[in-house]
């Protein structure tokens, strides 16, 4: 990743445990600092309520508390209270404060178990942060700080610009010492017509080539692999391959995105939706590589 | 200088920071106009007129003009020691905090009780004005006047306020905004229409077509032309609560682009176009419609409720919806911004431990006082549901009970000013005026204000007549909340007694700041 950092946006929800216990696992693994962001709106966008300072002098101190709260089992993670227009504007703004490599958000919000379910924030975060976003499912709080980073997938397309995809998903694995896994979806959620079986040649010859290259950015002792998905459609194909807990699928914007800017892609959305560990949403194109 | 929820930041701590030199600035971004907006927008003068003209028409007939303008006096001089006490201890809590801090907690913990049952009354009545004028606005669209009738069966009536309730429940739990393009939009059209209202008003009578033709006379502007003391006090009551909500816009300091400057320019401004709208119409529809007890006479008690509902048809014709459409959004607006007083009061209370903790609790998500919010709705809703049934006339009711209520806590504020500031008074000629005089003639109008009301509204007539056991509503209203509020308080005393020790919230008195000059 970009950055070195981590800013995690924390609320003091299920969902903000989630995202702080994925925060603190990359962290971790990466052995990069961690900086918990609570958002408050801002007077700013405020037109209809009198303001008062108390009031907001008094929410501050109430989420520094919860912050205390939430940081306590965490030590190196440090708990930071800002204020902006909406929440994807401040998380974006203190990850260019602490030169952060990947913004974390939870995405349980009344989603089921180990299933994704966008709110407003990460649905915006997604749609135009300029760094990786990170999105924890419900439960990821859950996970066994211990099993580390078990493993790093990043799902492959044929199409061009997945190089920035690879290089942060080899250097997330070269960092973190997890294994990497290519996925490729090419075979699946073609029209009837098409041979099935053809697609999914191309796919695994297509993924094997990918790795052959992804193979020399990796040191010798890292375990690589490639595997191509197949199923009637996208979220049936994610749905059957395994998933390690506590593992990360990485995958890349879509075509559509503003330069160096995260744009969540349909394929992606769908991979999203079925995907039962936390996905981290790579920008296409990097500061570097533009 | 406190321990209050907001005030000094707590021992440094390592590891939780508050940002402040960060992009996400919350200094300085309200400029003037964005404060008169919110300032207009919770006043809500097309909701306020509507619901208060009528009940001081009926208490100082012809001279409302002249009780306009005496009304705003006792509110200036309160809003200058609320923004004394405002800017020495910002807290959520205000009048509780402040009354705590000045006569203890148990006076504190009143003025608090005082506060939140103005606001949820308030509330109600909002509910019940938008409820009438939804009913209307349908009727004038579909040319159905069946339809506006539906707001008198009772049942109906109640069902669809408190759907009203719950949605500026939700929108005050999650803290939705509307944008500034539309709230500026929606404050310039209820001062456009209320222009129109006025104007159309004064042409009909020139024309001939008015309902009882009153040529505008100068006693009306003459507070002395009020028959008696107890209407003069029944009608400054009322005037009160049609300025209520002025005062917001001076407390606005820290948000706003120059606090020096912006607040109180934009205070000036507001109240001139606020005191100038009211005159405009009430004089208006006194030339109108007169003072008499016909068909749509400002002194008839059928119409006085509400009086923008019965007027506007026959004023405005096929316009009349206008009217109806800008009251609806007027009390929507005010709705939500009402909804924070409540809230944050009881939040803050609960914050010193003067009520159950669970008051305190701030809402995670939407960062709003989540519990206190649905707990100010439902009491809200019942109070509404209660009055509604059992009186004649809900809306005059409580819009009488109300103007007490505020005389109530604003007074106490204005003593807690004086009294917290005591050492103070003669550090300088500014503190003579704003810590003692402006806030002792203010708390003083206010308290006799108070007790008149109280005292006149025993008598079974007073209001709009309505009576429990041979005693005037308006009287039983306002005892009964007192009394309820004395009981929880002991309750809480009893329940847990940290805060009447006075060991969360101490009584203060700032020291003078001239004899620490004279001996170092």
């Amino acid at each position: 990743m970009s950055g070195d950092r981590v800013v995690v946006g924390y609320t003091a929800t299920d969902a903000g445990a989630d995202a702080l216990a994925l925060g603190a696992r990359l962290g971790a693994a990466l052995g990069a600092p961690v900086h918990a962001v609570v958002v408050l709106p801002s007077a700013e966008n405020n037109v209809s309520i009198p303001t008062d300072a108390g009031y907001e002098r008094l929410v501050q101190d109430t989420a520094r508390g919860w912050l205390r709260e939430a940081v306590a089992p965490y030590p190196g993670i440090h708990g930071h209270v800002r204020s902006a227009h909406a929440v994807s504007d401040g998380l974006v703004a203190a990850a260019e404060e602490f030169g952060a490599g990947v913004i974390v958000v939870g995405t349980g919000g009344g989603a089921p178990r180990g299933r994704h379910r966008l709110g407003t924030t990460a649905e915006e975060l997604v749609h135009s942060a300029p760094v990786p976003v990170a999105l924890a499912p419900e439960g990821a709080r859950e996970v066994d700080p211990s099993v580390g980073l078990p493993r790093v997938t990043a799902a492959i397309g044929t199409r061009p610009g997945a190089d920035v995809l690879l290089d942060t998903a080899a250097s997330l694995s070269r960092r973190s010492q997890a294994p990497l896994r290519l996925l490729s979806l090419a075979g699946v959620d073609l029209p009837g017509r098409v041979d099935a079986s053809l697609t999914r040649l191309t796919g695994q010859a297509h993924a094997q080539s990918v790795l052959d290259a992804v193979r020399t950015a990796l040191p010798a002792e890292i375990e690589a692999e490639a595997v191509v998905g197949a199923g009637s459609d996208i979220e049936d194909a994610v749905s059957r391959i395994d998933w390690h807990p506590g593992e990360v699928a990485l995958v890349g914007s879509s075509r559509l995105a503003q330069p160096r800017r995260l744009f969540l892609g349909s394929t992606a959305g769908r991979i999203l939706r079925a995907l039962p560990v936390p996905m981290i949403v790579v920008p296409r194109t990097s500061e570097a590589s533009s | 200088m406190t321990s209050s929820p907001g005030g000094a930041s707590p021992a440094p701590d390592s590891a939780v920071t508050t940002g402040i030199s960060n992009k996400g600035l919350r200094v300085g971004s309200i400029g003037m106009i964005g404060a008169v907006v919110i300032g207009i927008s919770t006043i809500a003068p097309a909701y306020t007129l509507t619901g208060a003209l009528g009940p001081t028409v009926s208490a100082v007939g012809f001279q409302v003009p002249a009780i306009i303008l005496v009304g705003f006096i006792p509110m200036l001089l309160v809003a200058l020691g609320y923004r004394e006490l405002n800017s020495r201890m910002p807290d959520a809590g205000t009048s509780f905090t402040w009354a705590a801090r000045a006569f203890g907690p148990w006076v504190g913990w009143m003025a608090g009780w005082g506060l939140i049952a103005a606001t949820v009354i308030v509330l109600s009545n909002l509910a019940g004005i938008a409820v009438d004028f939804l009913f209307l606005l349908i009727a004038q669209i579909t040319g159905n006047a069946e339809i506006a009738e539906l707001t008198r069966v009772v049942p109906i009536n109640v069902a669809v306020c408190l759907l009203f309730m719950l949605l500026a429940t939700v929108v005050s739990y999650r803290d939705l905004q509307t944008t500034q393009r539309l709230q500026y939009g929606l404050v310039g059209f209820q001062i456009l229409v209320l222009l129109v209202f006025a104007g159309a008003a004064v042409v009909e009578m020139l024309n001939g077509n008015a309902f009882d033709a009153s040529p505008v006379e100068l006693s009306w502007f003459n507070p002395f032309e009020v028959p008696s003391f107890s209407a003069f006090a029944a009608g400054l009551s009322l005037s009160i609560f049609i300025f209520w909500g002025w005062d917001v816009i001076l407390t606005m300091n820290e948000e706003t682009k120059d606090p020096d400057k912006t607040p109180g320019r934009a205070a000036t401004v507001t109240v001139f176009l606020i005191v100038a709208l009211y005159l405009l119409i009430a004089v208006a529809l006194l030339m109108f419609a007169g003072n008499g007890t016909g068909e749509l006479g400002l002194g008839n008690e059928d119409i006085q409720e509400n009086v923008f509902f019965h007027l506007s048809g026959p004023i405005l014709g096929p316009l009349a919806f206008l009217v109806s459409l800008a009251v609806l959004t007027s009390s929507a607006s005010s709705l939500q911004a009402t909804f924070v007083g409540p809230a944050r009061t009881l939040l803050a209370m609960a914050h010193y431990d003067a009520l159950p903790r669970k008051f305190a609790k701030v809402s995670p998500r939407f960062f709003t006082p989540g519990y206190a919010t649905i707990v100010s709705a439902i009491v809200a809703s019942a109070f509404y549901a209660v009055m509604r049934v059992l009186s004649e006339n809900v809306l005059t009711d409580t819009i009488t009970a109300l103007g007490a209520m505020i005389c109530f806590y604003y007074g106490i504020t204005a003593f807690a000013c004086v009294w917290y500031f005591r050492k103070q008074w003669f550090d300088s000629a500014r503190n003579v005026f704003l810590t003692l005089l402006a806030p002792l003639i203010g708390g003083l109008i206010l308290a006799v204000l108070f007790v008149t009301t109280l005292i006149d509204s025993a008598s079974p007539d007073y209001g709009s007549g309505s009576e429990i056991g041979g005693v005037g509503l308006v009287f039983v209203i306002t005892v009964v909340i007192i009394v309820v509020g004395l009981v929880l308080m002991i309750a809480q005393r009893i329940a847990s007694p940290g805060f009447f020790r006075g060991e969360t919230l101490g009584r203060d008195a700032p020291a003078s700041a001239r004899r620490r000059r004279l001996t170092p």
